[in-house]
């Protein structure tokens, strides 16, 4: 932690005095960046309505569906239950931040668009996430791995057969490109 | 998983059809970058958050604002108090009309279901606005509500008079049933279920001036944007829908609900954007979803298998004002060939909210009932389920003697079972076992009708030689913009990536709901009708005296790689053709009526759509005949052998609809469907406390969906089908034909696994311990 | 969400500090530590857990998020995150039943997030409890009844309830701690102290409000485990509705040191099915000695569900919760090394 950080400071004593406001600053996909906000606003909340990056999906705002996983230090978690006054200092990247804007696309992505792994395309982007950290992790080895390990992500449209298909594709390709 | 290429032979020379390709807005998609409506960047957002109300019956006595209103960043709460007579009362939906419910949440103090919008907190924040929701207070004046079905099975009713009653029917099945030789006689129920699209229910509104944009996922712009238009009584054209993407509707978007028009007037009151995200738990509230249904099939037969007795009897729970019914049994009714036929349906009212569409809304329930009975009559003939199917396979309507326009179900059956490995399955229940696991195999018939609507679209070819497709259709997760870039490429003979497509805008020409399964057969006919259109120009252009090709058989002219082509191996590119028409593009308008539109949707089709309301040619109905697309699916379940809970690892379908048009997509969506279907089956219950009618597992950690880990095996096997009684392209659609016949696949292969016949959806292992 | 104070702290004392409020119990404290957030958040969002001050403990990670075996001894940091803990060489080889309880629990990313102090601090799931239009739910406002006794509740408790609260423990994990006799450390004001993981939970009795032992601002710190060499014959055997992420219906901690067919100790433990952590010495005492087959697999079943009470829509669970035991004790069983 930042020892400067003006968090650190106590709050006051009187408990039910009104919220602070919190000036963060978020490291999000490489780049710093700004937000002022209420404690209460969470991670998934700070990128769409703050930021701007409307990647990540509120689908029910409990930890319930995976729609808004993204990766912290590395690392997916579920951006709404993340306050984002806790993930200040910390590396946020989001599903904008895996391949640049123009370009070739992260083989994940690309696997995704190979096999046809959504429909909607509503749960896609945290399916990504988090199908690329269950490479990372070493969690797709088999296929009852990967779709155990991908299970903490709700697909209504159903794509998981091909989603099971795209990160198969993709494993090797991303083994490859980090070697 | 195998997938085989549909291929009925060609209908013009772009070799598009049938050629699986990528998603076009695939890469939109993967980005994160395709715009959903609560996706719009917008400036200086306020944020609405809905109170709904905890009862489900009686009055509210009085709000209590004090405590909300005091809270850092209020703006404005909407209650009935400040919003009676704001909102004009719409028809419903399944009346004709615009709404999904013809309940005005914040007219009166009414209350009429539980959930039911009592007031919209405004404020600077979500964050604000949520904490003064919950601060708002309310006293209700209570009284002891209805929920649904009573305990006990409900009581048939006489079903033959064919004088007073509309449901289909002929012979005595009453006086054949007592006379069959063999006869199965059981009651079914499925529960209350709801959509769960990933996507929450958003609206955002802004004002400019008295021009009202609303950014709502919606499955029918046009709808909306008359509906919204009519409740608050301003003209049509000053409302613009913009619906580009939508993150799963399964019908749960497909008609107008209450809370677009009090958004749309918290953003006039405070004249600044609102943006409303309704909660997982609200979304079970603040639309619609499927009703439980209960039914009694009598099945009476010949010791041969022979049908001679059908009837089925349906009971539906609707609203207290709503008569909504889904009514299956006008396809339960058709589905075999048998003499005597008796149906009925009921509706019982209840202080719910208004039931309506939701993926494949009358076969799902009314085919689990028939297709679980048949499955019963085959144990009891001693007869392998497929072949008391053939049996009574029929390629007329047996009521009205209307032929199919095409009917492959036995061409679906022996494909699907062949690809399963029926012929080893023992038929004893629980021979079958792998460890501590029973395997249980079962099948069941999958149709759905083959619905068309009128539908336009505009078909632009620009000076550089691309192509622009337009239509207020929507893309809701078919694959709508990829079948229709693929249709414009077919008939215009142009690449795929030369052509865009752009869809979920009503200022677009007007386009049917995304739902009946019918959108992909209209609007690619009507693309297809413009591009025809387009090409007739084109070819007139080039045969005229000044043309490249004159003098030459305009019929010999063909359209293939971005050229026009003669006989004798000259060409012109679009390009060049385009500007000898002109300057600047070159743009067709088609209107598309379907075929088997009845003498009255032809007068009158055209003019319904541009107002919004929901106009569809059913392939129940379809003049001289009837079309329906077919399937057939098996599954394999597993139960464990102690502590029961079930697996479905392994299904196959074997789909007959038709032309397939984008393979890709339409294999998801089948898949997408078989897959809804074992979901059905085996997890999803909305569960009620019946005390105070009100749901209580309404969120997705209790409401069961399958999980990836759910799913292994899925194969869809599509069977080649070349119908163009259906409409000129022979496009049956497929987005509700997949989970039609899932439900009853599964009871079956339970009861073949376990030897109990589970009748009650959902089975879970409490059922079979 | 009421609004709040957010600070971070980076010394156990000082957690220890911030926390200290008076309050009836320590998961509805004005003040509440903030670890992996994932019960706290949603609580929060509704409405249920209304805490003024959040104290971010996620700073002492770097002293208490370790993952210890020496000597056969475990020593888990209660911030150490669930799937770091699932995936640890060690504790899936040696103490398989801890790595099967937390891998089986939640989601990939709610594992990444979520602390074991946490974990075992998670509330129940009660839907009466979780929606705060209900009127009635004696957890949440003591003394305004219980709304499930009567109500929806297929996934509530047949073991340890009471007239006032059936409420399901719904976690994983602390039936493997009580299936290896964990014992909890704890950090307070007063000093710290060690306990039993047994008597960290309390039965809902006449106050299902109060769910622990622990005292405002009272903070866990580690869980430890005395090892075994045994304890590699052990599992944990979850029954749901659906293959994964879903709470437990029944499931069963199993820990069992079994010498040439013979029980020598068995330690069991049951989840999904009672409302607080449940170890079943009935259970226990039926096998210790015996020979285990299937035949005294089932009674073990009958004496650990003997007090059992089902009522309306669970009244199917004593019977899971039986075939659950004996499938996990017979498995158990032919474990092989
Ligand atoms: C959709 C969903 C599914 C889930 N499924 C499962 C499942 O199948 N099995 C399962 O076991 N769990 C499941 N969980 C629960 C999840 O495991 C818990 O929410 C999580 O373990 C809590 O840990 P946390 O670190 O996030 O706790 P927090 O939310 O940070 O804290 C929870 C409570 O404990 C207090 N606290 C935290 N750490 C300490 C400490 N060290 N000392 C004292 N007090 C402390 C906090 O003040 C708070 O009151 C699920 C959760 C969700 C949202
Ligand atoms: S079971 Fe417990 S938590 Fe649930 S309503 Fe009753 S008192 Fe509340
Ligand atoms: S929105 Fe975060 S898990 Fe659903
Ligand atoms: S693609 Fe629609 S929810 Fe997954």
């Amino acid at each position: 932690m930042d020892a400067s950080s003006p968090l650190k400071s106590s709050p006051p004593e009187n408990l039910r005095d009104r919220c602070q406001t919190l000036d963060l600053v978020l490291q999000v996909n490489g780049r710093s960046r700004r937000v002022v906000a209420d404690p209460r606003v969470t991670l998934l909340d700070a990128l769409r309505e703050n930021l701007g990056l409307t990647g990540s999906k509120k689908g029910c705002d409990h930890g319930q569906c995976g729609a808004c996983t993204v990766h912290v230090d590395g690392r997916r978690v579920l951006s709404c239950l993340t306050f984002a006054a806790a993930a200040e200092g910390k590396h946020i990247t989001t599903i904008e931040g895996l391949a640049p804007q123009e370009g070739d696309l992260h083989p994940m992505q690309q696997a995704f668009m190979d096999h046809d792994a959504f429909q909607c395309g509503y749960c896609t982007p945290g399916q990504i996430m988090s199908a690329v950290a269950c490479v990372t992790e070493g969690h797709a080895e088999t296929d009852a791995d990967i779709r155990e390990y991908m299970s903490g992500n709700l697909c209504r449209c159903a794509a998981y057969p091909n989603i099971v298909d795209a990160i198969k594709q993709a494993k090797p390709l991303m083994r490859e490109r980090d070697a | 998983m195998t997938i085989s290429e549909s291929q009925v032979g060609p209908i013009s020379e772009g070799g598009m059809f049938g050629k699986p390709v990528p998603r076009i807005d695939g890469r939109l998609k993967v980005t994160g970058a395709a715009c959903y409506p609560s996706d719009t960047p917008m400036e200086d957002t306020a944020h609405a958050y809905l109170v709904t109300s905890a009862i489900a019956r009686g009055k509210i006595k009085a709000f209590h604002l004090e405590d909300a209103k005091a809270v850092d960043g209020v703006l404005d709460i909407l209650t009935w108090e400040n919003m009676k007579g704001k909102v004009r009362s719409v028809r419903f939906f399944a009346g004709g009309g615009y709404a999904s419910s013809t309940i005005m949440p914040m007219s009166s103090s009414k209350i009429w279901h539980a959930g039911q919008i009592i007031a919209v907190v405004i404020a600077e924040s979500f964050e604000a606005a949520r904490e003064a929701a919950y601060k708002v207070g309310v006293d209700y004046a209570v009284n002891k509500p209805k929920a649904g079905f009573d305990e006990s099975r409900p009581q048939p009713r006489p079903m033959t008079n064919p004088l007073t009653r509309s449901d289909p029917a002929t012979g005595d099945a009453e006086k054949a049933f007592a006379a069959a030789p063999v006869k199965i006689e059981a009651y079914y129920s499925t529960p209350t279920q709801h959509h769960n699209a990933i996507e929450l229910f958003s609206t955002t509104c802004v004002w400019s001036g008295d021009q009202l944009t609303i950014y709502e996922p919606s499955q029918y712009v046009h709808g909306l944007k008359n509906g919204v238009a009519r409740q608050l009584g301003i003209k049509p054209d000053k409302v613009r829908i913009i619906s580009p993407f939508v993150g799963g509707g399964f019908g749960g978007k497909a008609a107008l609900t209450a809370r677009t028009a009090f958004i749309a007037l918290a953003a006039q009151r405070l004249n600044r954007p609102v943006k409303l995200v309704a909660t997982r738990k609200q979304a079970y509230t603040v639309s619609n979803f499927r009703a439980e249904t209960q039914h009694l099939i009598k099945l009476g037969a010949e010791s041969n298998g022979q049908l001679t007795s059908l009837s089925h009897e349906g009971w539906e729970v609707s609203s207290r004002p709503d008569e909504y019914k889904v009514a299956g049994t006008e396809t339960t009714a058709v589905l075999y060939a048998c003499p005597n036929i008796a149906t009925r349906v009921n509706v019982i009212h209840a202080d719910r909210s208004t039931p309506g569409f939701m993926r494949s809304p009358a076969e799902v329930p009314y085919i689990f009932a028939i297709e679980s009975a048949m499955d019963e009559l085959a144990v009891a003939l001693h007869m392998d389920p497929v072949e008391l199917r053939r049996i009574n396979d029929t390629q007329i309507n047996p009521i009205t003697d209307a032929p199919y326009s095409s009917r492959a179900l036995m061409t679906c059956y022996d494909t699907a079972a062949k690809a399963f490995g029926w012929a080893s399955r023992n038929p004893v229940p629980g021979s079958m076992t792998d460890g501590d696991w029973l395997i249980g195999w079962g099948c069941a018939t999958s149709c759905y009708p083959t619905n068309v609507a009128p539908a336009e679209a505009k078909v632009t070819l620009a000076p550089n030689g691309s192509v622009r497709v337009q239509s207020a259709g929507h893309d809701i997760g078919t694959g709508a913009y990829t079948a229709l870039a693929i249709t414009a490429a077919e008939f215009l003979g142009v690449p795929l990536e030369r052509v865009s497509v752009e869809l979920g805008d009503s200022t677009l020409p007007p386009a049917p709901v995304a739902g009946g399964s019918n959108a992909t057969a209209s609007i690619c006919n009507a693309v297809a009708d413009a591009c025809k259109e387009l090409r007739h120009r084109l070819v007139t252009a080039a045969v005229a005296s000044n043309g490249p090709m004159h003098g030459l058989d305009r019929d010999m002219i063909t359209f293939s790689d971005g050229q026009l082509r003669a006989p004798d191996g000259q060409s012109e590119t679009l390009m060049a053709a385009s500007a000898r028409l002109g300057f600047g593009p070159i743009e067709a308008h088609a209107k598309y009526m379907p075929e088997i539109a009845s003498k009255t949707i032809k007068l009158v089709g055209n003019a319904m759509l541009g107002k919004g309301l929901p106009i569809m040619a059913s392939g129940t109905s379809a003049g001289d005949h009837i079309q329906y697309a077919f399937g057939a699916e098996f599954v394999e379940v597993r139960v464990h052998r102690r502590t029961r809970e079930i697996r479905a690892p392994r299904i196959v379908g074997a789909f007959a609809a038709g032309r397939i048009i984008s393979p890709t997509t339409a294999r998801s969506q089948l898949m997408g469907g078989l897959i809804w279907g074992i979901s059905a089956a085996l997890h999803e219950a909305t569960e009620m406390d019946h005390r105070f009618a009100r749901y209580v597992n309404d969120d997705l950690a209790e409401y069961m969906v399958p999980v990836n880990a759910d799913i292994q095996d899925v194969e869809v096997i599509f069977v080649p089908e070349d119908d163009t009684k259906v409409n000129a392209l022979g496009i049956k659609g497929l987005g509700e034909l997949g989970n039609v016949g899932t439900n009853a696949a599964v009871a079956n292969a339970v009861y073949h696994a376990t030897g109990q016949r589970i009748r009650d959806l959902p089975i879970r292992l409490e059922n079979l311990l | 969400m009421r609004p709040f104070s957010y600070q971070r702290v980076d010394s156990v004392s000082a957690a220890v500090q911030a926390g200290r409020i008076d309050a009836n119990g320590h998961l509805d404290a004005p003040v509440q530590f903030l670890a992996g957030g994932t019960t706290l958040l949603d609580l929060m969002k509704l409405d249920v857990m209304r805490p003024q001050r959040i104290v971010d403990i996620n700073p002492l990670e770097t002293s208490l998020s370790d993952i210890a075996v020496e000597s056969g001894d475990v020593r888990l940091g209660a911030l150490a995150r669930m799937s770091d803990v699932a995936d640890h060489p060690a504790i899936r080889k040696d103490f398989p039943v801890i790595a099967q309880s937390l891998k089986l629990a939640a989601s990939a990313q709610l594992r990444n997030m979520a602390s074991l102090g946490g974990n075992v601090l998670q509330r129940t799931r009660c839907t009466y409890f979780r929606d705060v239009s209900w009127a009635s739910c004696n957890k949440r406002i003591p003394g305004s009844g219980c709304a499930a006794l009567e109500g929806v509740n297929r996934k509530h408790a047949v073991l340890g309830t009471s007239e006032n609260c059936i409420a399901t423990y719904p976690g994983d994990f602390a039936q493997a701690l009580l299936a290896l006799d964990a014992t909890v450390d704890i950090a307070g004001v007063q000093g710290d102290r060690t306990i039993a993981f047994r008597d960290l939970h309390v039965k809902p009795g006449e106050t299902p409000h109060v769910e622990t032992t622990l005292l405002p601002g009272e903070i866990i710190t580690a869980f430890r485990i005395a090892g075994e060499p045994w304890m590699k014959r052990s599992l944990y055997l979850k029954i749901r509705d659906r293959e994964s992420y879903e709470f437990a219906i029944a499931s069963a901690a199993v820990a069992l040191d079994l010498q040439d067919g013979i029980v020598r100790q068995v330690r069991i433990a049951i989840g999904g099915m009672a409302t607080v952590p449940w170890r079943s010495e009935e259970a226990e005492a039926v096998l210790t000695g015996k020979p285990l087959d299937e035949e005294r697999a089932r009674q073990a079943a009958q004496a650990a569900f003997a007090a059992a009470r089902g009522r309306g829509e669970n009244a199917f669970k004593p019977e899971l919760g039986r075939e659950t035991l004996v499938r996990a004790l017979l498995e158990a069983a032919t474990l092989e090394f």
